[in-house]
């Protein structure tokens, strides 16, 4: 509590931007929300004025389904942000008849994902993530 | 001897119909230029139930022949004046070829025997002859006819439905050659007997078989499969059903046991049809239940997350606070409302239970009315509403559904608001355009991609970018729009630029004659 870590959070439905930033800062946590992945990873290359969370939250189908999976790998490649955790809150778990839902830490790797939240996530649950990850 | 002998035939055209025993006696012509040997056989024949006819030469007989006739025998004499008895019989013969002639001659000799014979005769009797002798002749003679009849009788009936057969079998194979389904016979050898076109083409690789041909030389494991499954099954009353996948499409194979009338199996029928398209549209049906199901879940999720914020009592909000997170939930429920009773609509318009109560509409009226009904909304965004061509008044009218056009009207309009900017414009218009009512809804809001220039009129397509992401849709009103135009016999189209705004022109047949002030009053 009141450790004052960043969360960068990224949804296109301002509902879940609103809900989860009120979530988290309930914990005192600093939140940053952007509405599109675009604008989050040009935040976080700025050169000078960089901005530099300690974990990403995100969503999966925004623009397009890909964005949420392409912004969290995007992450991972970055040595930069490879060492980010990143937690992904959807309300899709599936497209076109193929369950994406990770089930074992092995699909949450090939997400590029630290943990998969179904939405909406219940408060606790997402707050006890974030704890454990920030670790 | 007493046997009474069938009759002979009517003409040979009735043969088949012929009864192996008639009632009436046999007939028989006796022709001899002898007066005595005439009437002896006359009374001799009488006496054992035949009906004998005399004739005394030649002539003679063949009159009688021709008047009385038909004769089941033919007793001639050889040699009569006027005209001989092979000459006789030669003329009898050529008209009835089942007469049975017999000659009765005092000139025996075994040239006159063989002639006679070689003519046709049956047999011979010399003179003078025996009652016994000339009975047991004509007995022998009529049984050797009968006999004969009965057989060609018997044959022609073999014939005659040898031909209907023939013609069944050529039939059932056109029919089957002609069918869309592919069909197989296979035999509980496991040999292909039977392979129609259409089974060629769906089973190319053993297209070029001749048939028979085992059922081993079918590739696909699927379609072997299920028709041993079929043949071997005990009993043989298995009936199998499967889509298999062969080539570029899908076909349903229904494989049933070909069961003789012992009611034992002789093989199996396999049918192949072409289920590819149905799958396709079930695919497509899956997928729109997905889509539904992913959309209705995010108003859904926000909602129980507004709800869930609010009673974990953790963010010690206050009333006003509460209060504003119930209005966000209580929005996007009313989507969800919206979405609900579209995707109603859109059902009933895609299952024809969308019925319209058609009447002349007045459209500048209409339109009127929906841009009254929107002011309010516009006002609270600082946007003007200006309209054109209310004036026509009268003069446009079109055969309409007042409701679901006022519908499309106010879609469009609700649309220009919600995606303008604060002290926008909103122009709409009423003309008419040839053969249409055209009314045009335009605004210098955000405008479209002309990506989604093409999808906005496909089911939950909505216009992803930083100027959407806060309005709330369904992605479904101007799918509406275009099925509801379309079910009044018009078109929607959309020009757009993005950042710059858009224009949807939705054009309805005219109502032609409504304009006429006779005809309308």
């Amino acid at each position: 509590m009141g450790d004052a870590a960043t969360i960068l959070l990224v949804d296109d439905d301002k509902d879940f931007l609103e809900l989860e930033r009120r979530i988290l800062e309930s914990r005192g946590y600093r939140v940053i929300c952007f509405s599109d992945t675009r604008t989050a990873l040009s935040a976080l290359n700025a050169a000078g004025q960089a901005v530099t969370p300690d974990l990403v939250v995100t969503d999966l189908m925004m623009t397009n389904l890909d964005s949420g999976f392409t912004f969290a790998r995007a992450l991972k490649a970055d040595p930069h942000t490879a060492g980010l955790p990143v937690i992904i809150v959807s309300a899709v778990s599936s497209q076109k008849g193929f369950d994406f839902k990770p089930r074992t830490a092995a699909d949450l790797e090939a997400m590029g994902a630290d943990a998969f939240f179904d939405k909406p996530v219940a408060p606790e649950a997402l707050l006890d993530k974030v704890k454990e990850l920030l670790g | 001897m007493s046997e009474p002998a069938p009759a002979p035939p009517a003409d040979s055209a009735s043969i088949s119909a012929l009864p192996v025993r008639a009632a009436q006696p046999a007939r028989i012509l006796v022709v001899d230029d002898e007066l005595g040997v005439r009437e002896g056989c006359r009374k001799i024949l009488a006496a054992e139930g035949y009906e004998a006819v005399t004739a005394g030469d030649g002539k003679a007989g063949l009159e009688q022949f021709l008047e009385r006739g038909p004769f089941a025998a033919l007793l001639v004499d050889l040699q009569m004046p006027r005209m001989s008895g092979l000459e006789l019989m030669r003329e009898v013969r050529s008209r009835d070829p089942d007469i049975v002639p017999i000659i009765i001659t005092a000139h025996a000799t075994i040239d006159t025997a063989v002639e006679g014979t070689r003519q046709g005769a049956y047999s011979y009797i010399p003179k003078p002859f025996t009652p016994d002798e000339l009975l047991l002749t004509i007995k022998n003679g009529l049984e050797r006819r009968t006999l004969m009849l009965e057989a060609r009788r018997l044959r022609q009936e073999r014939e005659k439905r040898l031909l209907e057969l023939a013609s069944e079998r050529s039939k059932s194979n056109t029919i089957i050659a002609a069918m869309t389904d592919g069909i197989l016979v296979i035999n509980t050898d496991k040999l292909v007997v039977l392979r129609n076109n259409a089974a060629a083409r769906i089973l190319p690789d053993c297209a070029s078989r001749e048939i028979p041909f085992p059922l081993e030389a079918i590739t696909s494991p699927d379609v072997k499969e299920i028709v041993s499954v079929v043949i071997d099954s005990p009993g043989g009353f298995m009936i199998l059903s499967r889509q298999i996948p062969l080539g570029q499409s899908t076909y349903m194979v229904n494989v049933s046991p070909v069961i003789e009338p012992g009611g034992e199996t002789s093989g199996a029928v396999a049918v192949f049809s072409d289920v590819t398209e149905m799958k396709k549209l079930d695919t497509a049906k899956s997928m729109f239940v997905s889509l539904v199901a992913h959309e209705v879940k995010s108003p859904l999720a926000a909602t129980e997350g507004w709800l869930n914020l609010i009673l974990s009592g953790m963010l010690k909000q206050d009333a006003a606070e509460e209060h504003r997170m119930l209005q966000r939930a209580l929005l996007r429920v009313r989507t969800l409302r919206t979405m609900v009773n579209e995707l109603l609509s859109l059902t009933a318009i895609q299952t024809g239970n969308f019925s319209l109560k058609r009447a002349p509409v007045k459209v500048a009226a209409l339109v009127a009315e929906v841009v009254e009904a929107n002011r309010e909304k516009a006002a609270e965004k600082k946007i003007v509403i200006s309209m054109s061509g209310e004036d026509s008044g009268d003069a446009l009218c079109v055969l309409a559904d007042r409701d679901t056009l006022s519908m499309v009207y106010a879609n469009l309009v609700e649309n220009a608001i919600k995606y303008s900017r604060e002290d926008g414009h909103v122009w709409v218009s009423v003309r008419e355009s040839g053969m249409y009512v055209t009314v045009a809804v335009k605004d210098d809001g955000i405008g479209l991609s002309p990506e989604d220039c093409t999808k906005v009129f496909d089911e939950f397509y909505r216009a992803r970018n930083e100027h959407t992401a806060s309005i709330p849709g369904t992605g479904l009103g101007l799918s509406l729009v275009k099925r509801l135009t379309e079910l009044h016999e018009g078109t929607v189209t959309v020009a757009s630029t993005l950042g710059k705004g858009s224009e949807f022109t939705v054009s309805i047949p005219v109502l032609a004659g409504a304009s006429d002030p006779v005809t309308r009053s």
